[in-house]
């Protein structure tokens, strides 16, 4: 048995009485190795790299088969409409962005838990978690670092669509800042679903357990939202004072393109309000956009910006447009979309005053911290108690 | 405490490992109900005890991971409760689980070790050498950590232990799966740790091997102390030592005309066991055997000392 030289000096303390700025370097050093960690085994997993080229293969085709459609569509359009007929913004990019967009979306919704969701207990089933807690880390780090390394790869996959929304962008339509702001966005979902997805696996006894817990979560935040905002409309029966709208002649104006980024006056409503302000029943769906807003796919259709198009009568309204502004109407309410409401005229198509992805984004995030914020708990050691089932080594 | 008290000097008494009182329980199992432990720097400690006795649950807790209960941990007169990156530094810990990182060498999992005690990054790559040669596996230092063979995957744990210099020792069962060899690497190295003035603390089934390297021993059953003591005082208590003979029936008649208690063990070969109290007993007996002509085939301790109180703790069980 050979000697090891004991001269080496011993282990640094915890820093913190040097100064703050000392804590933080050594804090962000620990989640650096927990990273560094996680990626190393990440990466040499064959399976992630299968899943990817599988991912890159996928989307490649979507974007293939919406280019073919778009193609074969406007054919058939030609043969029938004049081009000069044609909504200038009508580019092929915008519906292979609009496609790609949310087929990624969709992916990375079912990708994420995936990544994130054994991060914590597939390390307690194996008998490593334990190996790291009893280090110097502190759980904030030890979660913290789980949670980038999850991000990370899934920004992996983000990263190997990115191509096929700048080939959308390149068909027409769309400028770098819509693909920008959408990768930007699909990111913070990214990293909403990883953050779910490490919570749960801190809190769960076992890794599948806790891999459908989060997909259930997933599909609550895609579908659930839905349903509950439609059974929540059923519910926030309200009243809207509102007069009665009288029908005006309409000037015959003929249907002409506007000139792009030119919007003429504004157009007006074909009618006028009249008479006493009466109570009208309505539903209140501004008390219940909220949960529309946890919608992901609002949240993200919501913060990519489109022109304001109340100036103009001819458009033609996208699938990323169409939901952001369904998501607005609704968080406006009757006061804003309800015939006549307060005797005012209400435009049919609304401003784009009040967003909704900051309310969504900041309830997911909330949601999001508060299950990391069990999942630190529950990290914390001496533990007092541990999950039904676990060992802590 | 009697160990402290007996073998070190009383201003130490502070260092090293101790619990008192200490209780845990989870849900309706009581793992470990009322421990008091003690291990002394310089020495190699045997926590012993049959499955389920509440050693692994014992350790976590001295190691930091579990909170107890009750009753109150010291390492090196740190509370692990309240200062537990100062004690994490002390405390070195092996578990049974291996737990390894498979896709990462041996090389990285001792190089991430050392981060994450925050070892200064220049002496790392030095220290993680030395360690690597030091539970042999330097050969395979940079083959993937689950090619290694599972007495390989406990050597690399053991350097993982090691790897910040720690003053306090925690092996939950270092000698399983380990072959011949490298048990008796490890029962060097571990007196040569425990010379260099460690408190090491060792859980095991194997009691002989405890024999070879423990200074003293404490016996947990059910969740509680049955026992502490050191080996002299084991070595005190006699032991029993098996005969076997050439003509069994001359053996027996010798022993019952020197007026010995005897017992004839049902084994392979014929043999018979007795108590006897101290060595120079034992030489007198031998002595006095060849001398009136009975042909001993073989004179030799039935079991170790420990092995010894361990036997009759299971008798005096309920």
């Amino acid at each position: 048995m050979s000697d090891v030289t004991e001269t080496m000096p011993g282990p640094a303390g915890p820093q913190g009485a040097t100064g703050g700025w000392n804590a933080v370097v050594g804090y962000l050093g620990g989640i650096r190795d927990v990273v560094v960690l996680e990626m190393k085994q990440r990466l040499r997993s064959r399976g992630w790299y299968i899943m990817v080229g599988i991912w890159f293969f996928v989307v490649a085709m979507v974007t293939w088969l919406t280019w073919l459609a778009w193609n074969a569509s406007m054919e058939a359009r030609r043969s029938t409409i004049p081009p000069s007929a044609l909504a200038p913004q009508d580019g092929a990019g915008s519906m292979i962005f609009e496609v790609v967009l949310a087929f990624v979306l969709l992916f990375a919704l079912l990708v994420a838990p995936a990544l994130s969701a054994n991060a914590i207990n597939g390390d307690r089933a194996g008998g490593t978690l334990a190996i790291l807690q009893i280090t110097l880390l502190t759980p904030g780090q030890i979660l913290r670092g789980k949670f980038c390394a999850g991000w990370l790869a899934a920004l992996a996959f983000l990263a190997t669509s990115a191509p096929f929304l700048v080939f959308g962008m390149f068909q027409g339509g769309l400028t770098p800042g819509h693909v920008v702001v959408s990768l930007l966005m699909l990111a913070v979902e990214l990293a909403v679903v990883c953050g779910i997805g490490v919570g749960i696996s801190a809190l769960a006894g076992r890794p599948l357990f806790s891999i459908v817990v989060t997909y259930l979560v997933v599909a609550a935040l895609v579908v659930g939202s839905l349903i509950s905002f439609a059974l929540g409309a059923q519910l926030a029966q309200g009243t809207v004072l509102a007069n009665t709208p009288v029908g005006r002649p309409l000037s015959y104006v003929p249907v002409q393109p506007d000139q792009q980024g030119q919007p003429t006056e504004a157009v007006q409503p074909g009618y006028t309000c009249e008479g006493p302000l009466v109570e009208h029943s309505a539903v209140r769906t501004d008390r219940v956009a909220w949960m529309l807003a946890l919608n992901p796919y609002v949240v993200v259709a919501d913060a990519i910006p489109y022109p304001d198009r109340s100036g103009s009568a001819f458009y033609s309204v996208g699938m990323i447009e169409g939901i952001s502004q369904g998501a607005r109407s609704a968080l406006a309410g009757p006061d804003h979309t309800f015939t006549c409401a307060n005797g005012v005229q209400q435009p049919q198509y609304l401003k784009q005053s009040t967003p909704l992805w900051p309310l969504g984004l900041g309830l997911q995030v909330l949601l999001t911290g508060l299950l990391m914020w069990l999942g630190w708990r529950s990290l914390r050691t001496p533990a007092s108690r541990l999950a039904n089932g676990t060992r802590i080594a | 405490m009697s160990i402290a008290e007996s073998s070190i000097v009383p201003d130490s008494g502070a260092l090293g490992v101790s619990a008192e009182g200490v209780a845990r329980r989870f849900g309706t199992v009581h793992a470990v109900e009322h421990i008091d432990f003690h291990a002394p720097v310089g020495k190699v400690t045997a926590l012993i005890g049959p499955n389920g006795a509440g050693k692994t649950t014992l350790l976590l807790m001295l190691a930091s991971l579990l909170r107890p209960d009750s009753g109150t941990i010291r390492i090196n007169g740190l509370d692990p409760l309240r200062d537990s990156a100062a004690a994490r530094l002390q405390i070195g810990w092996m578990p049974d689980t291996l737990g390894v990182w498979e896709s990462l060498t041996a090389r990285e999992i001792l190089v991430q070790m050392a981060r994450f005690y925050r070892l200064p990054k220049a002496g790392i790559v030095h220290r993680v050498a030395g360690l690597l040669e030091l539970v042999r596996l330097d050969g395979l230092a940079d083959q993937p950590a689950r090619v290694l063979s599972r007495g390989q995957q406990q050597r690399l744990s053991l350097a993982r232990a090691l790897i910040h210099d720690p003053s306090v020792l925690l092996l939950d069962e270092p000698a399983s799966g380990l072959d011949p060899g490298s048990r008796v690497e490890l029962r060097t190295l571990l007196r040569r740790l425990a010379g260099e003035g460690k408190a090491v603390v060792v859980s095991s089934h194997v009691l002989s091997e405890l024999d070879e390297i423990a200074d003293g021993a404490v016996f947990v059953s059910q969740g509680r102390t049955v026992k502490q003591q050191t080996l002299e005082e084991a070595a005190l208590q006699g032991r029993r030592y098996a005969i076997t003979a050439l003509d069994n029936a001359a053996l027996t008649a010798k022993l019952s005309e020197l007026g010995l208690e005897y017992r004839v063990e049902a084994g392979r070969r014929p043999s018979v066991t007795l108590l006897l109290t101290h060595d120079d007993g034992a030489a007198a007996l031998l002595g006095e055997l060849v001398r009136s002509g009975v042909g001993v085939v073989s004179f030799a301790p039935a079991a170790g000392a420990l092995e010894e109180t361990y036997m009759n703790l299971d008798t005096e069980r309920p």
